[in-house]
């Protein structure tokens, strides 16, 4: 099929993980005849979010929530794995780097393919989560801020696709064993999502809203709840829960304890686009880092 | 004399700090249009200078002087092969990963007992053999570099393939360095020798000019000076001796004759060996 206009070291990859593009394939179309039919299932019975079709959905989508962020971790180890360490291993980089490409084109070879196939995957699997996305939109669980919408609905997830290929490229040359530089990279992917699925809400500051004390303040317009609490009458920020020793003969705060509002602080949907900006430009710059040292690692070993 | 197709100056190898030479003080430089039979016991560095000659591996010390990347083919040991593709796809990758200057029908020709649609993962150690000589031979190099490439043929292929490649490469006048542990193996196909061993080159020259220079003596216990004596064994009272012919012609009460190759490469070995149980810097 896509062999036709193939030259060179592309044809050669392309040929050797041929497999690996026909599974990419076949699990976009299978996640769009799933969540497809599961939509429309959902949308024979209207005006209720109960019925089976709707729970079906969600759970479908849930586990693709789950899927979409384990996306990256995927394509780092293929990478690393079957396409640079196995090379290694199995001896073969020895026929690849004596033929007339360079080893930097060799290389390039398979990191352009594997960002190309890996983009194209991400946005196709993407389009189908925003069109699962469009019945479940807003319910528990598929807000903009949750795990899994926050990096289906964005620029991230690509992002971190291609941080994947980079990491892969650099720990497969590194490591040099197929199953052990598969892990490996699992392992630097996971913890760089891990770590940013946290940073990410301290890019932007809060917005806060204060109200007299009563019952507790609602994030307002579809924003992200970050933290809560009362404040003294100095201004001092203590827990929600805040009730000195000794309560009143009813067991509940005295009503002299020195309170004097209480507080919300949270992201408003608005933070969404600029928090997707700057966290893909975080893994960019990683990417581009990783990037540069594998090919340094590369000429270091084997000078063009 | 002719260009030099691959030249080593200083050369050696050590895989990593606290490990032994692969490779020491390696000099040597290969006239173009030979055919240079690399002999030596296993471990003696033969696969490492050929991974040096083909720029896979970097140099400890010294230079590896060679053709390009472009002008030069390897087929290592092990003969690495991509197991997923057929032995078409193998042949068509190196027309892909080598431009305009492919030759598929010199290709084809080596292969062409294989069924073209095998999975290289099915093949017999001697068709993979045939797979690998093809890409290399299709290549059309200027030096070709064989890492023990009979290995894993059986005598009637061995025959067979060493006759078309050595047929091809002197029609082309392409260098062929190609390493043996077996002596046999070589003789009459290759027309230069460097003999290899403990990682130091012990021998490197025209085959007729290294048969030339040396004379096998038998006779007599009785010294030899002023000759130059590689190797010499007694048994009883028949000595049997391999001298360096610098001296003039040897005159005495011995048998001169001139030995055989593998007379010269034993000679050589067990020399080498006895040089390494003493060192010079041994205490006295």
């Amino acid at each position: 099929m896509s062999g036709l206009a193939l030259k060179g070291p592309y044809w050669v990859t392309v040929r050797q993980h041929r497999r690996a593009l026909w599974t990419a394939g076949a699990v976009v179309l299978l996640s769009l005849v799933c969540v497809g039919g599961l939509s429309l299932w959902d949308s024979r019975v209207v005006g209720t979010d109960q019925d089976d079709g709707h729970m079906l959905l969600r759970w479908g989508m849930d586990l693709f929530s789950l899927g979409v962020i384990y996306l990256p971790l995927l394509v780092g180890a293929f990478v690393a794995g079957p396409m640079v360490a196995r090379e290694l291993e199995s001896g073969t980089y020895k026929l690849a780097l004596t033929q007339s490409v360079t080893p930097g084109r060799w290389l390039a070879s398979k990191l352009v393919t594997a960002g190309a196939v890996t983009v194209a995957t991400t946005l196709a699997l993407m389009a189908v989560y925003a069109l699962g996305l469009t019945r479940v939109a807003g319910d528990y669980q598929f807000t903009w801020d949750e795990r899994g919408t926050y990096e289906a609905t964005g620029t991230v997830l690509v992002a971190y696709g291609l941080l994947a290929v980079a990491v892969g490229a650099l720990v497969g040359q590194l490591v040099r064993r197929t199953v052990v530089a598969m892990a490996a990279t699992g392992v630097v992917i996971g913890v760089v999502l891990l770590v940013l699925s946290v940073l990410r809400w301290d890019f932007l500051a809060v917005r806060t809203i204060t109200g007299p004390v009563g019952p507790s303040l609602l994030v307002p317009d579809a924003g992200m709840y970050v933290d809560s609490g009362l404040i003294r009458t100095t201004g001092q920020r203590l827990p929600g829960w805040y009730c000195p020793e000794p309560l009143d003969e009813n067991g509940v705060c005295r009503p002299d304890v020195d309170i004097a509002a209480q507080y919300v602080d949270y992201h408003p949907a608005s933070h969404f686009w600029p928090t997707q900006f700057i966290e893909t430009g975080i893994v960019l710059a990683l990417a581009a880092l990783a990037l540069l040292a594998a090919f340094r690692v590369l000429s270091r070993r084997h000078p063009s | 004399m002719s260009e030099t197709a691959i030249e080593a100056l200083g050369l050696a190898k050590r895989y990593g700090r606290g490990r032994g030479w692969a490779l020491r003080d390696c000099s040597f430089a290969l006239p173009a249009g030979r055919v240079c039979a690399l002999v030596g016991p296993n471990g003696a560095g033969k696969s490492t200078l050929l991974a040096l000659a083909a720029g896979l591996l970097r140099p400890t010390q010294g230079v590896v002087r060679g053709p390009a990347r472009t002008d030069l083919a390897y087929v290592a040991q092990d003969k690495p092969l991509h197991p997923q593709l057929t032995v078409a796809d193998t042949l068509t990758m190196g027309r892909e990963l080598n431009p305009g200057r492919w030759d598929g029908e010199i290709a084809a020709r080596i292969v062409e007992t294989l069924d073209p649609g095998a999975r290289v993962r099915r093949l017999s150690g001697g068709q993979r053999t045939r797979v690998a000589l093809a890409l290399a031979l299709g290549k059309r190099p200027e030096l070709l570099l064989l890492d023990e490439p009979m290995a894993d043929l059986d005598p009637l292929a061995r025959h067979e393939l060493m006759g078309a490649l050595m047929a091809d490469t002197a029609e082309r006048g392409t260098t062929v360095v190609v390493s043996s542990h077996i002596l046999t193996e070589l003789e009459g196909a290759c027309d230069h020798l460097l003999l290899l061993d403990g990682g130091r080159i012990r021998l490197d020259g025209a085959i007729d000019d290294l048969l030339a220079a040396h004379t096998l003596v038998t006779g007599p216990v009785e010294d030899l000076a002023p000759h130059t004596v590689v190797e010499s064994r007694t048994t009883g009272r028949q000595l049997t001796a391999l001298v360096r012919n610098e001296g003039g012609p040897v005159e005495g009460p011995w048998q001169t004759t001139s030995p055989s190759l593998e007379e010269l490469l034993l000679a050589h070995l067990r020399a080498s060996k006895t040089a390494d149980r003493t060192p010079e810097g041994a205490s006295a």
